[in-house]
């Protein structure tokens, strides 16, 4: 007698506390700048021929449709949802947003370049500008020690006021990367992504132009985690992981009255 | 000793295969265009002399419960969800054509597009490939939109358009992949008349209550022939004492 019943039941378990880890993250990052939600892929297990149709069951009998019996779920794997986050204006003249497609570029320690929506970026001790956690923006920009009045274009020229002169300078000019299936690239933590076979090859040049977005200065794009569509799926994710659950207690239910009869 | 027990064996085979069918119904109630299978016994007669008049049961999936899931926005561009009873034509693993309400399509690493368990759907020119683009967006009609890279993106161009097949009046069944083919070979006709619904998903059919109904159903017809193995055997303890010689 086999106990089928039993580790179908137990993949959709597997399968849905996966999808609670998907839904935890993306709630976990509701304040996150530039994260994008993810969604789990459910995707069904083969299925098994227990009976071919048209083999013989009794003297001129044929089964009509045979018995395939599905193995279960899994997880397939995740899709970020690329749609664009809300802006928030912070008054920070090195928050930058962006309005449309595009990553901005970032060294990262390892020599990759990493790409990121999250524009919350600083001015590091040496002048040039960072990420948060201290990884210099590509193409670097140093900004002068005393230099006032910072601003960031539309088109990712940063420019500012320096004493002794009464026009702004312009100190560097911002280039966005931006990828043929940005679904393709992968996430590697501490907000980056790095391009992949999949996210094809960047292609970087100033922003607003070729499909790149154009650049918010003084914004932050915050996360497109939207809390009520994550709540909902978090109760569908529950209740699936509870029929499931049911099932299994059923299951050994039967298989106890079986052996506790014969 | 009697057959009766052997007549209950086929009947709790049948039990505990109707129970995987419905466990799988449960683990795919969140698949995406997941179609639950409908298990059912089937009667059949033995023959030959002594045996006339005893039946054992089979299980049998008769079927896929073809009933339409429910359609939830998403706001992904790439995922599309089918009105009606129409289906997606894909490219099976062996290469036939397959059939699936599954819309959740995705560009792979080769940029062909593909529904998200990985079957390569169909376009008039055969599996479709993306080109470098900067956006993509698939229409109410199904077809396929690009802003090639470095493109104007007021005015996108159309890739191919995805096929869709009417099921109107074909007998389709599932196979081992998960997709649907028609019963006794052939293709199904193109519906021009097909209407997607855009940045939309369909779920999975499976209603959890009816499938926990029938959870129960399945349980108790394990238990009762259990019952009917156990009187069988007081019967035959009974007749072996009734037998016994008196000491």
């Amino acid at each position: 007698m086999s106990f089928g019943a039993l580790h179908v039941a137990r993949t959709g378990l597997d399968a849905q506390s996966f999808r609670m880890q998907v839904i935890a993250n993306n709630l976990a990052n509701v304040n996150t700048t530039g994260f994008k939600r993810d969604r789990a892929n459910f995707e069904t297990l083969s299925y098994q021929m227990m009976t071919q149709p048209g083999a013989t069951s009794a003297a001129d009998n044929r089964y009509a449709t045979g018995l395939n019996l599905g193995t279960g779920v899994e997880l397939a794997g995740t899709s970020r949802i690329d749609t664009q986050g809300s802006f928030a204006a912070t008054g920070n003249a090195l928050d930058m947003a962006i309005d449309g497609a595009g990553f901005f570029q970032v060294q990262m320690p390892d020599g990759r370049i990493g790409y990121t929506r999250a524009g919350n970026f600083d001015r590091a001790p040496d002048g040039t500008i960072v990420t948060s956690d201290g990884k210099p923006l590509i193409p670097q920009i140093q900004v002068p020690e005393d230099a006032t009045g910072l601003s960031v274009g539309v088109d990712g020229t940063v420019s500012a006021t320096v004493p002794g002169q009464s026009d702004a300078v312009e100190l560097g000019r911002i280039e966005l990367a931006r990828f043929a299936n940005p679904a393709g690239m992968q996430a590697i933590g501490d907000n980056m992504l790095v391009e992949t076979a999949a996210s094809g090859a960047p292609q970087v040049g100033a922003a607003g132009e070729e499909g790149r977005g154009s650049l918010r200065g003084g914004m932050l794009e915050g996360s497109n985690v939207n809390v009520v569509e994550e709540l909902v799926d978090m109760i569908e994710t529950q209740r699936a992981y509870e029929v499931n659950s049911k099932m299994i207690q059923a299951t050994d239910e039967m298989m106890k009255n079986a052996t506790q009869t014969l | 000793m009697d057959r009766v027990i052997y007549t209950s064996l086929t009947a709790m085979r049948g039990s505990m295969a109707r129970q995987t069918a419905i466990a799988n119904n449960l683990a795919n109630v969140n698949t995406p265009g997941f179609r639950g299978e409908i298990a059912e016994a089937q009667t059949i007669w033995l023959q030959g002399s002594g045996v006339g008049g005893r039946a054992v049961s089979s299980e049998e999936v008769i079927g896929a419960d073809m009933r339409s899931g429910a359609i939830a926005a998403t706001g992904r561009d790439l995922d599309v969800a089918m009105r009606g009873d129409a289906m997606l034509v894909v490219q099976a693993p062996n290469g036939e054509e397959g059939y699936t309400r599954r819309g959740d399509l995705q560009v792979a690493a080769s940029g062909l597009l593909t529904t998200g368990d990985g079957h390569p759907v169909q376009g008039a020119q055969g599996p479709i490939t993306i080109p470098a683009a900067d956006a993509i967006k698939i229409d109410e009609e199904g077809r396929v939109w690009v802003v090639p890279a470095g493109g104007d993106p007021e005015n996108p161009q159309q890739v191919d358009r995805l096929r869709i097949a009417s099921t109107a009046g074909s007998d389709i069944v599932k196979g081992l992949d998960g997709l649907f083919r028609v019963r006794s070979g052939g293709i199904l006709p193109d519906d021009p008349e097909a209407r997607l619904v855009t940045r939309s998903l369909e779920g999975s059919n499976v209603t959890a209550t009816t499938a926990l109904v029938e959870m129960i159903e399945a349980s108790k017809s394990w238990d009762s022939q259990l019952k009917l193995i156990g009187d069988a055997r007081d019967m035959d303890s009974a007749t072996a004492n009734l037998m016994q010689l008196p000491r």
